[in-house]
């Protein structure tokens, strides 16, 4: 049985809000991913941070003290988890996140502008560059917000916020013109 | 009609006509105007009436602080009432409509007050309307709101887009004339993130209209130039239309960003309004300084206006106020107004300086100016007069966090506090009022690492003033409080009669309150204040500064968080399922649960006690999804849950589950939940639904401050997973159709089995063989992603047993049936033992909660404890909050033993049952109690007994 997302019939694909050439953001709702969430056990977190720069193919993302989501896509369901736990054994506590998060990517020139009206983190590339993650809220959600390019975010919500985020994302989209992919 | 078009000049696209309409006229203005220099330039100088005594009135100011020129602007669900026509940027097809007159603004009833005036002075309704004191809701109240009062609000929803935005920077300006102006680049050049702020509707401030010289240039071309190469900047965010409106925590400005009021409709997708936060490193105050009005008889009429504003429409809008001008000043910057008029051919009558013993006593004329009548009684005839009874810096967003201003002798004006390096006031904001101060101080200020750069040259104009206050020698009113129509005569009254204190005198006189918060008056009131108490201006000090600067309307503050938005909705991943099933959805906090499954012609009870009924005589799906779900790893997770819990969990055993409970610090039960062990370090807490993330938070707190030692970590886990209750005779047999390769049975899967399984051929699940319903039952809880897809299954694999979807109201009826407590029961005012619950609290190790719970008052065994109730007429209906009173009492706080929690129709026994806090209910079961529901206005007799009602052999629970 394949997963199904929750957002497959809300986030529909193509060309939505105002028209002003190309499109200011460009949104995609990354499924199936495998995230999961490690937590230094104590005193261990040096030794977690040594296993974590040794996986390939994942993305680890800071999110908190000595906590970490690593995330990668188009893994088979429970594997990355299974594998972590073991790997993970005695360094960190390991929970599957997979399902109960969605991930959304924010692309394009409007990005910044678009994530500004929610969070009031500093995206500015000089406090807030690729590769760094902070767990901020917008719209009243939690998020765990990561800058992954110069005009490109991802964004980590609880599933079931998601629709309603989703509404509040596009909403404050539409006056750059967005694109669902 | 005074007021006229010059014929050349101005910030004005003279190629353009825009139509506009004012109380039902049409007119017409050009790109460039605002509202008030349309109105002037058409000859328009009565604007609006007065508030209290309904005197006619015009514009008096050229910006935000105007107090008389309010309009309701736009119609319908755009109409936004109390509109400065001085802040209104002209649009084609703009409709504006003059206020607090009725019939018309030029023949207005309300103006009789002024006849009266002489009873309507200060503290005259709190003296008139004081008895009797049951007339000042019915009578007085309502008609004094008809009769004063603003503009009225619209009934209909405002159609428009209303945004928030975060921004952040190095430095903020706040208004962009010479000083902000020069502040902004040299913080640009040096590479700072600089925003450049200013309410009008175009940049370059006090540059905009006066005549200045800087670098050779006219002072408006230079400051077209630094706003090019501002513009140019990648590092510089300009913000026209933006008023800064307060000054909070942590150098956070609050401000407002006027998007799309200057024109008629946004275009699709775009706000009105923006409402901003924006977090500065440092900011600096150049907000400019505030012309004073002086205070002398018919200083009201339209006409008559501060100085400033008066070359303000001539030099930047083309409008003069009339042909003639007589100016009326203490100082020397209205001669500026003189200058440029004759500039422009406007003709001057006569300068009138206090400084040489002259005055305007009063100014004559009704609608519009006809000549002034001054102290040696020679009369002048003008159409207008132009005031200036000094400047004011703008201190306001300074002194929003309680510093107060200084008064400086030397300018006769409040200058801003030092408030430190984080926010700085400069140029006239700051009391310094020549052009080369304000370039200097905007160097000074910009310069954000290494030297100050060199300012252009420029022209300064000398200023000198010599305090004047109020012509007493006036006999016609003199305005101080324009909004409020609050005269001189009101402040030393207000003395006289003991408010003497500036905040008692705002209270009494109404001085400074209102849209305009005293910008043009409160230094006027202050000084004749002061003199009247005997003190100096500098000991009566100034009111209190709040945000906000300038209103801020609730579209922007509510944003996009409205009807449906206002909060965010989560569903559950059952939520498709259970729409699939007809579900009728409640909401709980911000879940939507599935809180029952009507089939046709079935009301919320008989679809209830259908559910339930079902279940208990075959099977039953609950989503239970909502549950908070924690995941608690580590070394100490078995120690860390017992001193959480009242009872242990370091002793049970994988792949078992336990009923906890948990108390707060002081002895009372705070949630329940059943919590599993998964692995010698690995446990699954569950929560409350309603109690999820307090429970977290508790945790967090618990090891972070009381235990840092313990080894243990955690996190929600609540989303990752759908759960879902199985109940019923059925159960086992409808899960024995989904499982892979397992046998359920007492061996396999025993009451309180905690395990891991796969269903549907691989899934991964979590079986817990649980109960809250007291039938045998399961718990499965299953990766989020495949919750509808195994709900869907499970009900395939049911059907042969005549499967039910139930909700929360079943879920609820079945839990009082079983007299289970749940929220009515722990509601913050029980304990354990009135739970019956007592023996779970372990006496062989610490935990939260523990010492307290042995105070008297919470083993007193008087103490109100949990029993189960029936009505004695059992065909009748019971509610919870009925207070339970013994048979012959009559209701009172004395007599009360307790009342009913919970309620429910059980359609097991067919009749309405509950749960109830008594007095030492234990010992009372089969008790004849009175239930007193003073809500209905009713009694009735009801039976106390065990709060099991069904089942109470639990046998159910082992089928």
């Amino acid at each position: 049985m394949s997963r199904t997302s929750v957002l497959q019939n809300v986030a529909i694909q193509g060309r939505f809000g105002a028209d002003k050439g190309v499109p200011g953001v460009v949104l995609s709702v990354l499924h199936p991913m495998s995230i999961v969430m490690v937590i230094a056990r104590k005193g261990k977190a040096k030794a977690l941070s040594e296993a974590l720069a040794t996986l390939k193919k994942v993305d680890v993302q800071w999110a908190g003290a000595d906590q970490f989501y690593v995330q990668g896509e188009g893994l088979e369901d429970g594997a990355l988890y299974s594998d972590l736990k073991k790997r993970l054994a005695g360094i960190a506590s390991v929970s599957d996140q997979s399902h109960g998060r969605v991930v959304i990517r924010v692309a394009g020139s409007k990005a910044r502008g678009l994530l500004d009206k929610g969070t009031p983190v500093d995206l500015h590339a000089s406090e807030f560059p690729v590769g760094k993650s902070a767990l901020t809220q917008m719209a009243h959600v939690s998020v765990h917000l990561t800058r992954t390019g110069a005009d490109e975010f991802t964004l980590s919500v609880f599933r079931g916020f998601s629709e309603s985020f989703w509404e509040w994302l596009t909403s404050q989209a539409a006056e750059f013109g967005y694109q669902v992919t | 009609m005074t007021g006229f078009r010059l014929s050349s000049g101005g910030l004005i696209d003279r190629s353009t006509t825009l139509n506009f309409k004012f109380d039902g006229k049409s007119f017409n203005g050009h790109q460039g105007d605002n509202l008030a220099s349309a109105l002037i330039a058409n000859g328009v100088n009565l604007m609006g009436r007065s508030f209290k005594y309904h005197r006619p009135r015009g514009v008096i100011s050229a910006g935000a602080s105007e107090p008389n020129a309010l309009v309701e602007l736009r119609e319908g669900g755009r109409k936004e009432a109390n509109t400065r026509a001085t802040m209104v940027e002209l649009y084609e097809g703009l409709v504006a409509k003059s206020q607090n007159r009725w019939p018309s603004l030029n023949f207005d009833i309300g103006a009789v007050n002024s006849l009266a005036s002489s009873i309507f002075v200060a503290g005259f309704y709190y003296k008139t309307f004081m008895w009797p004191k049951s007339f000042w809701e019915k009578i007085y109240e309502p008609l004094i709101r008809k009769a004063a009062g603003l503009g009225t609000a619209s009934r209909e929803a405002d159609p428009d887009l209303y945004e928030k935005s975060y921004a952040h920077c190095d430095l903020l300006v706040v208004g962009s004339g010479p000083a902000g102006l020069m502040a902004a680049l040299t913080a640009a050049r040096s590479g700072a993130r600089v925003i450049l702020a200013d309410e009008g509707s175009r940049l370059g401030g006090s540059l905009l209209f006066e005549n200045e010289e800087i670098a050779g240039q006219s002072g408006f071309e230079w400051s077209q130039a630094v706003i090019a190469e501002l513009a140019s900047m990648p590092n510089v965010t300009l913000m026209p239309r933006t008023t800064i409106f307060g000054w909070f925590d942590g150098n956070i400005f609050g401000a407002l960003e006027r998007v799309n009021d200057h024109v008629a409709v946004p275009a699709p997708f775009e706000p009105r309004q923006r409402y901003w936060r924006i977090q500065a490193k440092r900011a600096v105050l150049a907000a400019g300084a505030e012309e004073r009005p002086l205070v002398f008889g018919g200083n009201d009429v339209p006409g008559v206006m501060v100085a400033s504003a008066m070359r303000h429409y001539a030099n930047r809008y083309a409008a003069a106020a009339g042909k003639s001008v007589t100016i009326f000043t203490n100082n020397d910057s209205a001669l500026r107004t003189a200058a440029d008029l004759k500039a422009h051919g406007v003709h001057v009558e006569a300068i009138i300086d206090t400084r040489k013993g002259r005055k305007i006593c009063n100014v004559i004329g009704k609608r519009g100016v006809k000549f002034v009548d001054l102290e040696n009684g020679d009369i002048i005839p003008c159409e207008a007069v132009a005031m200036s009874g000094g400047w004011s810096p703008i201190v306001n967003l300074m002194c929003q966090r309680g510093a107060k201003p200084i008064w400086n002798e030397s300018i006769a004006a409040f200058t801003p506090p030092d408030v430190g390096a984080e926010f700085k006031a400069i140029g006239s904001a700051a009391g310094h009022m020549l052009l080369s101060e304000c370039l200097a101080d905007g160097a000074r200020a910009g310069t954000v690492k290494g030297k100050t750069p060199a300012t252009p040259k420029c022209r300064d104009e000398a200023f000198a003033i010599t305090p004047f206050w109020w012509v007493k020698e006036s006999t016609g009113k003199a305005f101080i409080d324009y909004q409020n129509d609050a005269t001189a005569k009101d402040l030393p009254l207000a003395a006289r009669e003991g408010y003497g204190h500036v905040e008692l005198a705002k209270r009494y006189t109404t001085t400074g309150m209102a849209t305009d918060q005293g910008k043009l008056g409160n230094v006027n009131a202050i000084a004749i204040l002061a003199e009247a108490s005997g003190k100096t201006i500098a000991e009566m000090g100034t009111t209190t500064f709040r945000p906000f600067y300038t209103p801020v309307s609730f579209g922007a503050f509510a944003g996009p968080f409205t009807g449906h938005h206002f909060q965010p909705v989560r569903k559950t991943p059952l939520h498709d399922w259970a729409t699939e099933q007809g579900a009728v959805f409640v909401e709980t906090g911000l879940w939507m649960r599935s809180s029952w499954f009507p089939r046709e012609g079935e009301d919320w009870l008989a679809s209830a006690s259908r559910e339930v009924k079902a279940t208990r005589e075959g099977v039953g799906l609950c989503d239970v999804s909502t549950l908070g779900k924690i995941d608690i790893q580590g070394k100490d997770a078995g120690a860390f849950l017992d001193r959480l819990y009242c009872n242990t969990f370091s002793t049970l055993s994988i792949g078992k589950a336990r009923y906890g409970l948990m108390l707060r610090e002081d002895g009372i039960v705070f949630d329940d939940g059943t919590t599993s062990r998964l692995a010698e370090d690995h446990y699954l807490m569950t929560t409350t639904t309603a109690n999820a993330a307090r429970v977290m938070s508790h945790i967090e707190f618990c090891h972070q401050a009381l235990w840092p030692e313990l080894d243990v970590q955690y996190v929600s886990v609540t989303e990752q997973w759908a759960q879902m209750a199985i109940a019923g005779p059925k159960s086992r047999a409808t899960l024995q159709k989904i499982v892979d390769g397992l046998t359920l049975n007492d061996e396999t899967a025993p009451y309180l089995a905690a395990k891991d399984i796969t269903v549907l051929g691989g899934i991964t699940a979590r079986l817990f063989r649980i109960s809250f319903s007291g039938e045998h039952a399961y718990e499965l809880a299953v990766p989020a992603d495949y919750g509808n897809a195994v709900a869907r299954a499970i009900m395939q694999a049911g059907h042969e047993f005549g499967i039910v979807p139930y909700g929360v109201e079943a879920l609820s009826i079945m839990r009082i049936e079983k007299g289970h407590v749940a929220g009515g029961e722990l509601n913050g005012t029980t304990t354990a033992a009135d739970l019956g619950l007592g023996k779970m609290m372990s006496s062989k190790k610490d935990y939260i909660g523990r010492m307290m719970a042995t105070r008297e008052g919470l083993i007193d065994p008087q103490r109100q404890c949990v029993v189960g109730i029936k009505p004695v007429d059992r065909a009748m209906k019971i509610r919870s909050g009925g207070h339970l009173l013994k048979q012959g009492d009559a209701p009172s706080m004395a007599a009360d033993q307790g009342y009913i929690c919970s309620v429910a129709f059980s359609p097991m026994l067919n009749m309405w049952l509950g749960l109830a806090l008594l007095s030492n209910g234990r010992a009372r079961h089969g008790e004849i109690v009175k239930v007193f529901d003073g809500l209905r206005g009713h009694h009735y007799l009801a039976e106390i007994c065990d709060p099991v009602h069904f089942d109470p052999e639990n046998r159910r629970l082992h089928v």
